[in-house]
């Protein structure tokens, strides 16, 4: 049984309009389905793909029905960013001209097709979207740039693996995954998991044999806790503290082994100032070991290729910060790549690459700089790529999904950043776990 | 022929019988599962290219990305869901199947459950049975 406010009723029973009726619909059977017995209003920020105007067979509006609604002068009841770039083509926002990749792997949906492109943008949604409050930042790591970030404490309602233990574990702020239309429009989410204080506790206990510190360490670690735990909550002993980019790597890597929507680093995340306050004062229900056989073994998931010739190489999964844009200019700087090299970062940093010069460095290097999307997203890589080499395992994990049969097979090479630099460079892959 | 039942709590309602597909690992959705086909593609997966379209799809959990709903997308969906642990990924993805969907159980229904078991799944009431081949 879903208590509702006498407001919420009345949005209900559609006293409001359409779009609020099906958005409280939808939210009030996910609620049933989640065992949640209220609503909580939200104080923090949402993050929603875009259009999203079908949430479901069951629930969805029309262009028209938005049109009317946004003619009305509503807003999104909390600031809200538009996560990767619009559904289903997710089109790269920049450097659309150079991504030779076709939607799906159908030649009738060339990215690099201007009209195809106009289309992918869906800026019919979109345009509607921003008089209502949206904030079309179009990335899988929108808390790069979003500049208000949510403080600890406030309800949120965020969408994208890598982004909910951001929001939850790093930022201290509380989202389940459920950033929708209908969240963000109603300033709503159901009740349970990650809002309520008791299910943030630390549940198992994870230790290493190595201190781990390396971004790829990060990478490789957070894939196997993921396995390790799966729903659980972890708090991370043995660990360095993580930079940014390890962040990056750690909440994309966890939600990819397991879904993990929480973690503590004690002395490290802010919901956890020690190993004690991070369990709640209460003994770990199992612990965990990721030592040095785990950590291997987690590397040797993600490589999944039987030849060292890569065709190209893919940086930025999660979307690329501006210092790892800084590192790779520097690195890439006077040279060149004897294979296709693509950077993808937020929309909004590639024109702060742009101005800083980075773009011209990475073109004249052979490689493109492209914002807003990923191959997985998009659901391919360039014709003929055979073998793609990443240094991020949500990517090595998701991109062989897109490539199912054993006649159109694709490999993928996974390691260091600069491994994959290496590979740019030499069309060779030398990388190892070490 | 042995019959188990296990109390659970629903998720989505509906009561509906079919033979099991037991997946050992979790699963995962995204670019890992395509509705068109009907499988999961995630390499190295027990399940992989296993049609689930009419089956009982019995899993320990969901992981990775929201894209997990897509396993109750389109005429290929399973008949049910049964998992052990819960997450929103599951609430996203019973939101979109509308099938009878089931966690929380009182036995962890990976332990009774093979591939090709008989399991009614009667969400309305809160429980499952087993019927065990033979």
């Amino acid at each position: 049984m879903v208590y509702l406010t006498d407001d919420e009723k009345r949005m209900l029973q559609g006293e409001a309009g359409k779009i609020p009726q099906i958005c409280m619909q939808y939210l009030v059977e996910m609620c049933e389905i989640a065992g949640a017995e209220r609503l909580v209003d939200l104080d923090g920020t949402g993050d929603m793909h875009t259009p999203g105007n079908v949430f479901s067979a069951y629930y969805s509006f029309t262009l028209e029905d938005l049109e009317e609604l946004a003619a009305t002068g509503a807003q999104f009841k909390i600031p809200t960013f538009a996560n990767k770039s619009p559904f289903p083509e997710e089109a790269p926002i920049h450097g659309w001209e150079h991504c030779n990749a076709c939607y799906k792997q159908d030649k009738n949906c060339r990215q690099d097709d201007p009209a195809f492109h106009d289309m992918a943008m869906h800026e019919e949604f979109m345009r509607l979207y921003r008089k209502m409050g949206m904030l079309t930042s179009h990335s899988c790591a929108n808390y790069l740039t979003m500049t208000y970030l949510p403080s600890i404490g406030q309800h949120c309602s965020w969408f994208e693996s890598s982004q909910i233990p951001y929001c939850n574990a790093v930022l201290g702020a509380r989202t389940n995954f459920d950033g929708t239309f209908a969240t963000c429009f109603l300033g709503k989410a159901p009740y349970y998991g990650m809002h309520i204080t008791e299910n943030r506790y630390g549940t198992v206990l994870i230790k290493t044999e190595r201190l781990i510190q390396t971004d790829l360490e990060w990478d490789v670690y957070g894939f196997a806790v993921g396995e390790a735990v799966a729903c659980d909550v972890p708090v991370l002993t043995g660990t360095a503290k993580p930079t940014t980019s390890q962040l990056q790597k750690l909440n994309s890597a966890i939600h990819t082994g397991g879904s993990v929507a929480m973690y503590h680093i004690p002395g490290s995340t802010p919901e956890a100032p020690t190993i004690e306050w991070a369990f709640g004062g209460r003994k770990p229900k199992r612990e965990v070991l990721i030592g040095e056989r785990e950590l291997k073994q987690a590397y040797e998931t993600l490589n999944f290729h039987t030849t060292d010739v890569v065709d190209m190489v893919y940086l930025g999964c999660p979307h690329l910060n501006i210092v790892d844009l800084m590192r790779l200019a520097r690195k890439l700087e006077g040279k060149k790549c004897r294979i296709p090299l693509w950077i993808m970062t937020n929309p909004w940093l590639y024109d702060a690459a742009k101005s800083m010069g980075y773009v011209k460095i990475f073109e004249d290097a052979g490689a493109y700089l492209m914002s807003g999307t990923c191959p997985a997203a998009m659901g391919a890589v360039p014709e003929g790529v055979r073998n793609l080499a990443v240094d991020s395992a949500k990517q090595a994990y998701y991109i062989t999904g897109c490539y199912p049969d054993d006649d159109n097979r694709l490999q993928v090479c996974y390691g260091s950043t600069d491994d994959c630099i290496d590979a740019a460079l030499t069309g060779k892959w030398h990388g190892e776990w070490r | 022929m042995r019959k188990i039942r296990i109390r659970g709590r629903c998720e989505y309602p509906g009561c509906v019988e079919a033979e099991a597909l037991v997946s050992p690992k979790p699963l995962q959705g995204f670019a890992n599962v395509n509705a068109e086909r009907g499988y999961t593609t995630e390499r190295n997966h027990p399940l992989f290219k296993v049609p689930y379209k009419g089956k009982v799809l019995v899993f320990p959990s969901p992981r990775g990305s929201g894209g997990f709903m897509v396993y109750g997308v389109g005429p290929n969906k399973p008949a049910a869901f049964i998992h052990t642990a819960s997450s929103p990924l599951n609430v996203l993805c019973a939101l979109q199947a509308h099938v009878p969907s089931m966690t929380d159980f009182e036995r962890d229904p990976m332990e009774v459950i093979e591939t090709g078991d008989l399991v009614l799944v009667n969400a309305d009431e809160g429980y499952i049975e087993i019927t065990k081949k033979d």
